[in-house]
């Protein structure tokens, strides 16, 4: 397992795919930091839910956080290179599982870039206005480390989702077309089944305000469920499928 | 029923036993068997389409067979203990990420099965990468791709190597490369086993030939009998076809008469023809040698059912 788990963070190091990724994901949460934390009006910052609001973007690294997961197979079936990958590891689930845990280690990567970004921007941008900052340690920590903890097991929901779909065009717009369209509009309508949904169980980890979310501790667990389920699913279906 | 314990040197490299495998309603291998001998080169051939990959990659463990079983060293691929430092294969020249090195290539799969970094230099150099090893992939030619597939299967330094159709896109130079490099590695005493949809392309290079047609298998030979079965034959064109018909067969010489009135001699050559002709005075019209080729030889195998 160990030396399958060295080479599959070998191969997220050896293109460029996720530093890209990482560049992308800085660009993102910069934008929206900057954005929330420099155009909210001051009243709407005071209160200890607004700033969580604010120093919580890093969130965002959840996406590209998923996208590396998805590129990690879905780039080995685009080009052939998991021939070889099983050639050399013919037992699939052991390859898979070492890139859900590849997954789960560049995820809690993205996680503290991320979260420690936007939460510096958040600070600096309360401190800059003048405005009281409202959390105490303990909120801090916990809001950087649920960030880590949600980035790092989206990195796992990617890995599942990539093995199930395994075209990578589809793989990508799937995951997108779920996080920002499908969910939020079963949320929207169905508030009581689309918090179970995973953007959902990851804001309810974050402890973000939005109503109708679960509570952290569920959120958390049901996020870490997610993650486990497709991962099981994508490596039942890689070991049951034949390669091309 | 599955072996176990360490399998022995009594199996035979390669066992295929009534391999079958069906896409739908399509069969694209039909019950097909045979055996690899250690220490030879098998020429697995076929037209493109006949089931060779699809046998290829049943054998390699990446495609459930329908039916049948196939073995190495007398167990399935997934159950050798270690099958990287016993089989090396590379199924497509194109299998590399373009933004990886051919080094980082390596070095992934090396990592996995535990073999050395020092591991992954040697077979650079063994296959003369070592100067564009830590170049993107992207900027490889044709030929530098098979070579980096092909230091990836030896990474393991393997006793089996299984090759599709290594020659594509290979310049002359880089198939006497491949020539040479697979004869030094049966010399060794190990196997190899090569698909080719052109025979000509493995004809100089391969022991035994193993040809499928529409995933059945139609040709089991070595390369010698094969080319004895239907080399040397003499067509003649004369109006004394009788006594051209008595005058071989006190030669000794096998011939059939043609139904256009010509004769046709079997394993000989038109100067003996032409002489016991000349001798026995029966007038000549014409006479052409008519050793077919290796490859007329191939397609008259595998497109006669075809049609």
């Amino acid at each position: 397992m160990n030396s399958q788990f060295r080479a599959e963070l070998l191969k997220i190091r050896s293109t460029r795919t996720t530093a890209g990724l990482v560049l992308g994901m800085i660009g993102i949460v910069l934008l929206f930091s900057l954005l929330t934390g420099l155009l909210t009006k001051a009243p709407n910052l005071a209160a200890t839910s607004d700033q969580r609001n604010l120093l919580g973007v890093g969130e965002f690294a959840g996406v590209f956080s998923a996208l590396a997961g998805v590129m990690a197979v879905t780039s080995e079936y685009r080009y052939g290179t998991i021939r070889p990958t099983f050639l050399f590891t013919p037992r699939r689930p052991r390859v898979l599982g070492a890139k859900v845990a590849a997954g789960l280690l560049a995820g809690a990567l993205f996680g503290v870039v991320g979260g420690v970004l936007g939460f510096g921007i958040g600070y600096a941008c309360l401190a800059g206005r003048g405005i009281a900052f409202a959390l105490d340690g303990r909120q801090v920590a916990f809001l950087l480390l649920s960030t880590v903890a949600g980035t790092a097991l989206w990195g796992a929901i990617g890995v599942g989702v990539g093995a199930i779909v395994r075209g990578q065009v589809g793989a990508i717009i799937g995951l997108l077309a779920w996080a920002f369209v499908a969910e939020p509009l079963i949320f929207g309508l169905l508030p009581g089944l689309g918090r179970f949904g995973p953007v959902h169980a990851e804001d309810a980890l974050s402890q973000f305000t939005t109503k109708h979310l679960l509570a952290a501790a569920p959120g958390g667990l049901l996020l870490v469920a997610w993650a486990a389920a497709l991962s099981i699913l994508g490596t039942a279906l890689a070991v049951r499928r034949d390669v091309d | 029923m599955t072996r176990r314990g360490p399998s022995g040197v009594d199996d035979p490299v390669v066992r295929v036993e009534s391999l079958t495998k069906r896409f739908g309603g399509v069969v694209a291998v039909d019950d097909l068997s045979f055996e690899l001998e250690r220490g030879t080169i098998t020429g697995f051939l076929g037209p493109n389409g006949a089931g060779k990959t699809t046998t290829l990659r049943m054998l390699l463990g990446l495609a459930r067979p329908s039916g049948g079983r196939a073995s190495l060293f007398g167990r399935s691929y997934a159950e050798l203990a270690e099958p990287s430092r016993r089989v090396g294969a590379v199924l497509e020249a194109t299998d590399f990420h373009p933004g990886r090195s051919g080094r980082d290539h390596l070095r992934m799969l090396a990592e996995a099965v535990d073999l050395p970094g020092s591991r992954v230099e040697d077979v650079l150099r063994l296959v003369e990468l070592q100067d564009a090893a830590h170049r993107r992939v992207k900027t490889y030619s044709l030929g530098m791709r098979q070579r980096l597939g092909l230091a990836a299967a030896l990474l393991g330094d393997p006793e089996l190597l299984i090759l599709d159709e290594p020659a594509n896109g290979l310049d002359p130079g880089g198939v006497r490369w491949l020539r040479d490099f697979l004869r030094a590695f049966a010399a060794q005493g190990r196997t190899v086993l090569i698909s080719s949809h052109v025979l000509a392309e493995v004809a100089q290079t391969v022991d035994e030939v193993l040809i499928i047609n529409h995933g059945k298998l139609v040709v089991e030979s070595s390369l010698e009998q094969l080319t004895h079965r239907t080399a040397g034959s003499v067509r003649v064109r004369t109006p004394a076809s009788a006594a051209l018909a008595a005058a071989l067969s006190r030669a000794g010489i096998r011939f059939s008469a043609r139904d256009d009135g010509t004769v046709l001699a079997h394993g000989t050559t038109s100067d003996q023809v032409g002489d016991i002709a000349f001798e026995a005075d029966v007038p000549i019209h014409e006479l052409v040698g008519e050793s077919s080729s290796l490859e007329e030889i191939f397609l008259g195998l595998t497109t006669e059912k075809a049609a």
